[in-house]
């Protein structure tokens, strides 16, 4: 039985940031350099997350978690810890928690339109960690 | 970084300049972000044609961005010259419905701080005008809680009237496309084309298809694109709204061809007129006199001259000729660039938002020298509509297809 990780737990980062570079190539990254902070608010402790991804090129050059503000990024989508649980484990579309405004995106929409094919390929190789929520 | 254009070319405007100019006045008028909504003022700023809700922050230094509805967001960037992270596009999702993604931008700009946030509201008879609604304004005022919203849209109207050279070559051009328009209308109603059943529909497409050939992006008019009228229609009392209908033209009845063009977002509007196959000596006089006043109208424009000056001389004239009565008393109307409309000047008349009768036209002002001689009785009508510009002793008439009202056989 694989071991399961909690949730934006350093091991969990530890583990999204391998399994981002081994399955995910710069060339279906599409060479891309840019950054997306998610905001998790209300996490289990009452503190306020984030996980943070800069690419490089197309490679994940950074995968932050951490309590509180996260760094400057492209992108910042900002929700409930439970809203992204659900997300991750496929309860919830995050086209239908934006859509409803249970997601709040930060960042230029154009942009972000482009890259939400990219979006989905991340969520589908972290959906895979085996997390306790 | 903005696209950089060729400063050489003749409809070359400086758009950071014009943006550096705004941002003086609101330094001056202590406005610490300027949220445009007016189609005019989107327009004047972008350079790019935004049909959908659109709206532009103007810092107090830097680049402004437009705000569109996200589907046309990379096609405004494309003609824009502002670049992509200076054109974000709002979507019904999280954070980017156009309050909270423009509230959001404008805190950013204010770091924190509250501010005098110009918006711009007032009225109109010209329905695509674009004052913030009344559901923005609360929705603004309640996400910018703290800061104070003014309405400034005098600077823009300000700075926007004396046009710089490459707005006054663009206008030129879309005065060429029309009369590209007219010569094709002409060319397709003589020798008995008309006789084919045409209608004032297919005249208005006839029209459309030549000045679309010659670069006109749009028969941009919000009265209904080209205008055309025949008979009755053309001599409805005070009319000057016209979309064209499927009536056939007639021998024996005037036709009004009333079109317009696009060419980077400057208006061309020019109206000319004829008699179908045959016409009355009675009909014959009232194309005189159409001609007579049209002909002193354009000689009357200057700088200084002003429209009460103007509709004063001119109704004297058909009083004196003995057609006052089928003349509405006005004489032009404003035009910009797309969405700037009707209104002459910067207001401050009798009327707010309106045109101030007492306006002193000045040195490169351009409008519409407007003029529409009806007489329901006798279902005759002429209208004249020609952009001009403002000189110092004269007005420059942009659209060329010669003043006459031809009789086609």
């Amino acid at each position: 039985m694989e071991k399961t990780v909690a949730y934006l737990s350093q091991e969990w980062r530890d583990d999204a940031e391998k399994r981002l570079n081994a399955e995910i190539t710069p060339q279906k990254m599409k060479g891309l350099t840019t950054s997306v902070a998610y905001v998790y608010v209300g996490c289990p402790g009452g503190k306020d997350k984030y996980l943070y991804f800069k690419t490089e090129n197309g490679t994940f050059a950074q995968v932050l978690v951490g309590d509180g503000e996260p760094p400057q990024a492209d992108f910042r989508v900002t929700g409930a810890y439970n809203l992204f649980a659900d997300l991750s484990q496929g309860k919830i579309s995050s086209q239908r928690a934006l859509m409803s405004g249970k997601l709040k995106l930060k960042g230029n929409m154009v942009k972000a339109l482009k890259l939400a094919s990219l979006a989905d390929r991340i969520n589908k190789v972290l959906a895979k960690i085996p997390t306790k929520y | 970084m903005p696209k950089i254009f060729n400063t050489k070319d003749p409809y070359f405007i400086d758009f950071p300049k014009r943006v550096k100019k705004i941002q003086r006045q609101m330094a001056i008028e202590k406005i610490d972000v300027y949220l445009g909504s007016r189609l005019r003022t989107i327009s004047w700023i972008s350079d790019a044609f935004c049909p959908w809700r659109s709206y532009v922050v103007i810092p107090p230094e830097g680049l402004p961005t437009v705000f569109t509805f996200v589907i046309d967001a990379a096609r405004i960037t494309d003609e824009s010259w502002l670049d992509e992270d200076h054109v974000l596009g709002y979507a019904p999702m999280g954070g980017m419905d156009q309050i909270t993604i423009i509230a959001d931008f404008i805190k950013d700009i204010l770091k924190g701080k509250k501010g005098r946030i110009g918006y711009e509201t007032g009225v109109s008879n010209y329905l695509p005008e674009g004052n913030l609604t009344h559901f923005e304004f609360e929705g603004f005022q309640a996400a910018l809680a703290g800061s104070k919203l003014v309405n400034a849209h005098a600077i823009i109207d300000r700075l926007s009237l004396i046009k710089d050279e490459g707005t006054i070559n663009r206008f030129r051009k879309a005065s060429r496309i029309v009369d590209e328009g007219h010569k094709a209308v002409k060319e397709a109603i003589s020798n008995g084309g008309w006789k084919k059943g045409m209608t004032e529909t297919e005249v208005a497409g006839i029209a459309a298809l030549a000045m679309r050939k010659a670069g006109s992006v749009w028969e941009w008019s919000f009265t209904g694109g080209n205008e055309i009228a025949s008979g009755y229609r053309t001599g409805m009392a005070g009319c000057a709204c016209t979309p064209p209908t499927t009536k056939k033209l007639k021998k024996g009845e005037p036709l009004m061809v009333d079109i317009h063009a696009m060419f980077k977002l400057a208006l061309g509007d020019h109206s000319h007129n004829y008699f179908i196959g045959h016409a009355t000596k009675r009909q014959l006089w009232h194309a005189q006199n159409y001609i007579d006043i049209v002909s002193k109208t354009l000689k009357a424009y200057k700088a200084g001259a002003s429209p009460t000056s103007i509709a004063e001389e001119m109704m004297a004239f058909a009083e004196d000729r003995g057609f006052a009565e089928f003349m509405v008393p006005g004489f032009e109307h404003g035009i910009g660039l797309l969405g700037d409309e009707w209104r002459i000047g910067t207001g401050g008349g009798p009327f707010p938002y309106w045109t101030n009768p007492d306006h002193i036209y000045q040195e490169n002002e351009v409008l519409i020298c407007a003029m529409q001689y009806a007489c329901p009785d006798e279902k005759i009508g002429f209208r004249y509509e020609n952009p001009i510009l403002i000189l110092k002793n004269k007005c420059e008439a942009m659209s060329k297809f010669g003043l006459r009202v031809e009789v086609i056989e």
